[in-house]
């Protein structure tokens, strides 16, 4: 038995499939800071039978949290002469342009620990001057003084030849094993210092959280659990050994979210959809990212803290494409002082929550405008939700500004969140060159489904998905994970004077290192697979576009095929191909699954009528008539298979609701997922 | 027939508000999406945006702050020009960099307006000006440190049709082709700004056919609206009154100056008024800045005194005034040369900024960098032996403020969006080894309750023999100010370190200053200024600056009057500080 927990910011998720084939969630709260218990938690309230669990996967916010909460270890620098303060100065930018008073963000180490040691290498990773490994040892008897817990180690182009690291942490090592040590190229092997020195500081910072934490719930897993194999859901979207995942920490920056994303890929083969919306509504914020051709995509483009307002920090490990605003269900709604209405980024949160939640919340937020509006229904909640007390903040707060009832007031709410929404939802789609007409809307997370029909309808796509066990999706997306390793390698070359068997051995000791990841995770080599991508550009140029590139040893006829198929995405990117210029190679890219038996997906089998799955029929406010409309709702768990329902209708769920539009029909599949379909104009 | 605002839902209204402004973020990513410059989609050195059809700014995206404003100018010279005299049809693009007539800052920044008809009506238009790395001229890049009229600066666009009803004028392109150094890259640019005016267009179309004209025209109404009642109410909450200050452009190049430049602020309930006169008359050399520059920079420090967050359009800008006498150094009229205008815009807003800074602590700093600290440097790569050419601008320290140290290594004012050339990137591009990259800390400069933010040292060891460089340092005579007792920071400045060891130095301003291999170019960036009196810091802060290696042990006791152990940074106050209580 396969099973996924997933930890949140409120709640721990559980999903399982039971032994037929049934799939079982379970949810515990969020115990920080220890957090295991909610784990073991999670797993005793859902029934898990620990003895008979053969796999456990897990995502975790252990990491984020440490970072965002600056509660890592005290950590050290050690880099190139002259160069101590490239944390500092970072890269000068200010993306608040006219805020004079501008904070930069601080680096993760103060000055007087980061220490330089002479050594150089030029770009092509020649030694300029060797290491001096009496400097190292003079900075680790100061880091010991200091009480230093975690080192860093970033050399100027260590990505071009990483000997001096290796150098320096097999010094650091002997002289003081306790201490944990991060050499840049470990983590990332990019180029550009800043961004390079960044990563291995926060890998640096979060490892000895990161190990603890891995061990505390390894040993009270295998109390009862001893045989059971043990992942942890990594940022890429793959999994990783709790023992692997211990050396590079970083790696799961974004273990949780990204779950959900692969889950509507692996959904999307399923029933057979390519071009997947990913979207994923919760408390605070809404996430969304683009599965183009059945591919979720990676990049190591990622920050935190990084907004209008602040320039973040970068982290060079690869990440799924993910873009987040701040719209949840408990964003609050609010009028700025020159009468706009606004919706987030300020959340509620789980506490106090929205107004209906009757724990002490006052500010309305578009979970109590979805129950004034008769989309949400009191029933369906497990607080007493006290209505009138939702139509008074909403009445006091929005409506009387505006002297409006605060039904107009709440339907103002919604317009506004969704009108957030569709400009981010343009943002990954139109904006990149892609028709929304080919793509459909997978929607899950407490409020995806509620959200998603509306939102199809704006952007013109066709098909909205709500997966089974949607408020939970990204522990079910977890279940159908395989291992994954990605590793990206600077490696400048001209397409013109490019060294075909240089290259291929260049591929060869990436491929192998991948065998030997696998092969310590107890993936044998006929479960290993390869995809080879490479980021180029025309020469002269910056920006890069990944493209996908043939595998084994490449012929002057490959080369001609990766050229074509780079003019032809570099054109679909950014609209324009420089056919004379010389193309240049700047990172490789492997990326290598180690392949794991996943669950069977069985079938829903339901002898039901839409009679008997009709719950009641009640007043929803629609905005596309701007009224009331009677409108049927059904219980999802009764629907029958494949029965056509026209909208306007809502289905309810636990945790959840499918708010189906005029113009919009509604079934539920034979996986059980519901179809929302606009039909055609 | 137009409908009134409040006939209309103001949900509607908000909501076609901030489609406008995705409109705006999509024009904007756009172009630097097809551009194939780098100082326009890695530098973001351009604007994009939407007026009205009166052209007022609608919205605008920017990657620095430099040509906030200035794309209504050129929509204004168009409606002069052409609209007017209904010389304006859908498919029409005009094409202008005259700095003195619409185009506001240097020829290189070439600017295109494009009118938007909805059924026969003119309802907006899309402009963008983005930095040409080619308009010719007698140097490489075309802007220039030693340029004595504008006809050496590049070819001039004066508001003329670039296509007529949707057709290219195929002799202007031509001519574009003839007259600049690199035609694939200037040409590329040419129509990645037509394709992003062309979106702008599109975009704005879909929007009148899903909510129709009027609702469009009331939302453009609104919007305005919304944007000046903003910004009234945060000029109410100012401290009303006349404030000054007094300062000077260091020299234009070619061995003039430093040119005395001032400004009187005047603020009441309902006006922002700067008056530059009495400030210098323009000069020979080309660091002449036009009005529109000028109204950019007030408009840079209108925008942080009152809100600095919000959507930028010419509504928030209605209480705004700027008077300046004709002909100044800040008012630059034909022939005058304006390469480095920025030099001039910057230390203009240096000068609004140190006005009111002392009155307006919450929202102003002490000085900062106040220069782009622009940097040229050619040669051939020492391993490909083919030409390289750096254009780079510097960062250095920004000012100190009550709570708040100054941030250290950040572009000036002007920049933004703007980000520096990774090390490690600059040795494999360019014939240069870079021997430090690091803060400046030995200045001592800066102190105070809160210390100004380090400037930076960046020195690039030339690799191979006949490289040259052009610097552009402003502020190199005069250095960023403190307040309320906080030191001044230093001066942007820079050395050469010849092979020989031979120093020459420090300069600001240098046309083409010739590097041999192993000559070291040493580039040296201003620490900002402190604010409030150094006697101030708390002695543990200051011995944590020492243990940091921000000030020496002998600056903590001189400065600060904290006596700090060089070992264990323990430390005790002295007297001295306890007598200013």
């Amino acid at each position: 038995m396969r099973v996924a927990t997933d930890i949140g910011g409120t709640f721990t998720d559980l999903v399982y499939l039971d032994e037929n084939g049934k799939i079982q969630v379970a949810k515990s709260h969020t115990t920080p800071p220890n957090f295991e218990k909610g784990v073991m938690n999670v797993l005793k309230e859902g029934g898990v039978d620990l003895a008979g669990m053969s796999t456990f996967i897990h995502g975790t916010t252990v990491i984020i949290n440490a970072l965002t909460e600056r509660k890592g270890a005290k950590t050290g620098l050690i880099t190139t002469k002259g160069f101590r303060d490239v944390l500092e100065i970072a890269r000068g930018n200010r993306p608040d342009l006219f805020n004079i008073r501008y904070k930069k963000p601080e680096p993760f180490v103060e000055r007087y620990l980061r220490q330089e040691v002479e050594e150089r290498m030029n770009y092509k990773g020649e030694v300029l001057t060797p290491l001096n490994e009496e400097d190292i040892k003079t900075v680790v008897e100061y880091f010991k003084k200091e009480d230093v817990e975690a080192i860093a180690v970033c050399f100027l182009h260590a990505y071009a030849n990483p000997a001096h690291e290796k150098q320096a942490v097999k010094i650091i090592k002997e002289l003081w094993p306790d201490v944990y040590v991060t050499a840049s190229h470990e983590v990332t092997k990019e180029w550009r210092e800043y961004e390079r020195t960044n990563t291995a500081v926060f890998n640096a910072y979060v490892q000895p959280i990161a190990t603890a934490y891995i061990d505390q719930l390894h040993g009270e897993l295998n109390e009862d659990s001893p045989s059971s194999q043990k992942f942890i859901m990594q940022s890429n979207g793959g999994t990783t050994t709790f023992a692997e995942a211990k050396k590079v920490p970083i790696n799961m920056v974004e273990s949780g979210p990204v779950a959900g994303i692969y889950g509507a890929a692996v959904l999307g083969k399923l029933i057979g959809e390519k071009n997947i919306i990913a979207f994923d509504i919760g408390g605070t914020t809404a996430k969304m990212s683009l599965i183009e051709n059945g591919e979720v995509k990676v990049s190591t483009d990622y920050y935190i803290e990084k907004n209008d307002r602040s320039a973040g920090y970068p982290i060079k490990t690869p990440v799924v494409d993910i873009v987040e605003i701040g719209n949840g269900g408990g964003s609050i709604a609010w009028i700025d002082e020159a009468g706009s209405l606004k919706v987030g980024p300020q959340s509620a949160g789980a506490l106090p929550g929205p107004v209906a939640y009757g724990l002490g919340g006052t500010e309305p937020t578009t979970t109590d405008a979805n129950l004034l509006t008769g989309r949400l229904s009191a029933k369906n909640f497990d607080y007493d939700v006290d209505m009138d007390r939702v139509r008074k903040a909403i009445k006091e707060k929005i409506a009387d500004y505006y002297e409006i009832s605060p039904e107009e007031a709440a339907m103002g709410m919604i317009r506004i969140a969704n009108s957030n929404m569709l400009n981010a939802l343009k943002l990954i789609s139109v904006r990149k060159g892609h028709d929304p007409k080919e793509f459909t809307i997978v929607a899950f997370g407490g409020g995806g489904s509620m959200h998603a029909p509306a939102l199809a309808k704006e952007l013109g796509v066709k098909k909205v998905v709500v997966p089974l066990a949607s408020p939970v999706f990204s522990a079910w997306g977890m279940l159908m994970t395989d291992l994954r390793h990605d590793y990206i390698k600077t490696y400048i070359r001209r397409f013109s004077q490019l060294d075909l068997a240089d290259i291929q051995n260049q591929w060869k000791e990436i491929e192998e290192q991948a065998i030997r990841q696998f092969n310590n995770e107890g993936i044998s080599n006929d479960k290993v697979e390869f995809q080879r991508f490479a980021d180029l550009r025309y020469l002269g140029q910056e920006h890069t576009v990944k493209v996908p590139v043939p595998s084994g040893a490449w012929s002057e006829d490959d080369k001609k095929v990766i050229i074509q198929k780079f003019h032809a995405l570099h054109e679909k990117n950014y609209s324009f191909r420089l056919e004379e210029a010389d193309v240049e190679i700047v990172n490789l890219h492997l990326t290598a699954y180690g392949k794991v038996p996943k669950p069977e997906i069985k079938k829903v089998e339901r002898n039901s009528t839409l009679e008997e799955a009709k719950i009641e029929t009640r007043p929803v406010y629609f905005e596309d008539v701007n009224d009331w409309v009677q409108t049927d709702v059904y219980n999802r768990d009764l629907l029958p298979v494949n029965k056509v329902i026209q909208g306007p209708a809502i289905v309810e769920e636990k945790s959840a609701v499918t708010v189906v539009y005029r113009g919009q029909t509604v079934k539920l599949d034979e996986y059980g997922n519901l179809i929302v379909e606009t039909e055609g104009e | 027939m137009t409908v009134k605002t409040h006939e209309i839902d103001p949900f509607t209204l908000e909501i076609v508000k901030d489609s406008l402004l995705a409109i705006g973020d999509e024009m904007f990513i756009a172009l630097a999406k097809t551009s194939m410059s780098p100082i326009i989609y890695e530098v973001l050195d351009y604007a994009s945006g939407l007026t009205d059809a009166r052209g007022q700014l609608l919205t605008q995206g920017n990657g620095v702050t430099g040509f906030i404003g200035m794309l209504s100018f050129m929509v204004k010279e168009t409606i002069e020009k052409y609209g007017k005299k209904g010389d304006l049809q859908p498919g029409d693009i005009i094409i202008t960099n005259d700095p003195y007539g619409g185009g506001g800052s240097h020829l290189s920044d070439v600017g295109l307006v494009m009118p938007i008809f909805y059924e026969g009506e003119l309802i907006a238009f899309s402009a963008n000006k983005a930095h040409w790395t080619e308009v010719g001229g007698k140097d490489p890049g075309s802007f220039t440190n030693d340029a004595t009229e504008i006809f050496q600066e590049g070819l001039q666009f004066p508001c003329v049709k670039l296509y007529e009803a949707g057709k290219i004028n195929q002799a202007l392109v031509e001519m574009i082709k003839a007259n600049v150094r690199f035609p694939d890259l200037s040409l590329g640019d040419l129509y990645a700004q037509v394709a992003a005016l062309k979106t702008g267009e599109k975009r704005m179309k879909e929007l009148c056919q899903k909510y129709g004209k009027e609702v469009i025209k009331a939302s453009i109404e609104h919007l305005l609206d919304h944007g000046e009642k903003i910004s009234r109410i945060a000029l109410s909450t100012l401290p009303k009154g006349t404030f000054t200050a007094e300062s000077v452009v260091d020299t234009d190049g070619i061995g003039n100056g430093p040119f005395p430049i001032k400004v009187k602020v005047t603020i009441t309930e309902d006006e922002f008024v700067c008056d530059f006169r009495g400030s210098s008359p323009q000069v020979p050399g080309p660091v002449n800045c036009s009005y529109t520059g000028l109204v950019s920079a007030v408009r840079t420090i209108f925008l942080a005194v009152t809100n600095p967050s919000q959507d930028v359009n010419d509504g928030v800008f209605r209480p705004l005034k700027v008077i300046v006498d004709k002909k100044s150094i800040m008012s630059a009229e034909r022939p005058a040369p304006m390469s480095n205008y920025f030099e001039t815009l910057c230390a203009s807003v240096d000068l609004v900024w140190k006005a009111l800074a002392p009155h307006m602590p919450e929202r102003l700093s002490a000085g900062h960098l106040a220069s782009i600290c622009a940097v040229t440097l050619t040669g051939n790569h020492h391993d490909t032996g083919e030409p390289f050419l750096i254009v780079e601008p510097s960062v250095g320290g920004w000012g100190a403020s009550p709570g708040q140290d100054g941030a250290s290594g950040q572009f000036c004012v002007s920049d933004g969006e703007t980000y520096n050339i990774p090390v490690e990137i600059a040795e494999t591009r360019y014939g240069v080894l870079v021997d430090e990259y690091r803060l400046r800390t030995d200045d001592g400069a800066g102190a105070g309750e809160y210390i100004g933010g380090k400037g930076v040292i960046r020195s690039y060891r030339a690799l191979s023999d006949g490289q040259a460089a052009t610097v552009t340092f402003g502020h190199h005579v005069i250095k960023p100010w403190g307040i309320h007792g906080g030191h001044d920071g230093s001066p942007n400045e820079f050395y050469v370190v010849k092979a020989s060891g031979e120093v020459d130095g420090p300069y600001g301003v240098y046309a083409r200053y010739p590097l041999q291999k192993n000559d070291v170019l040493k580039l040296v960036t201003a620490t900002g200024g402190g604010y409030g009196d150094p006697y101030k810091r708390p002695a543990a802060q200051v011995a944590k600056d020492v243990k940091n290696g921000y000030f020496t042990v002998e600056q903590a006791r001189d400065l600060f009057g904290v006596e700090v152990d060089p070992e264990t940074f323990t430390y005790r106050e002295l007297d001295i500080r306890q007598d200013r209580e």
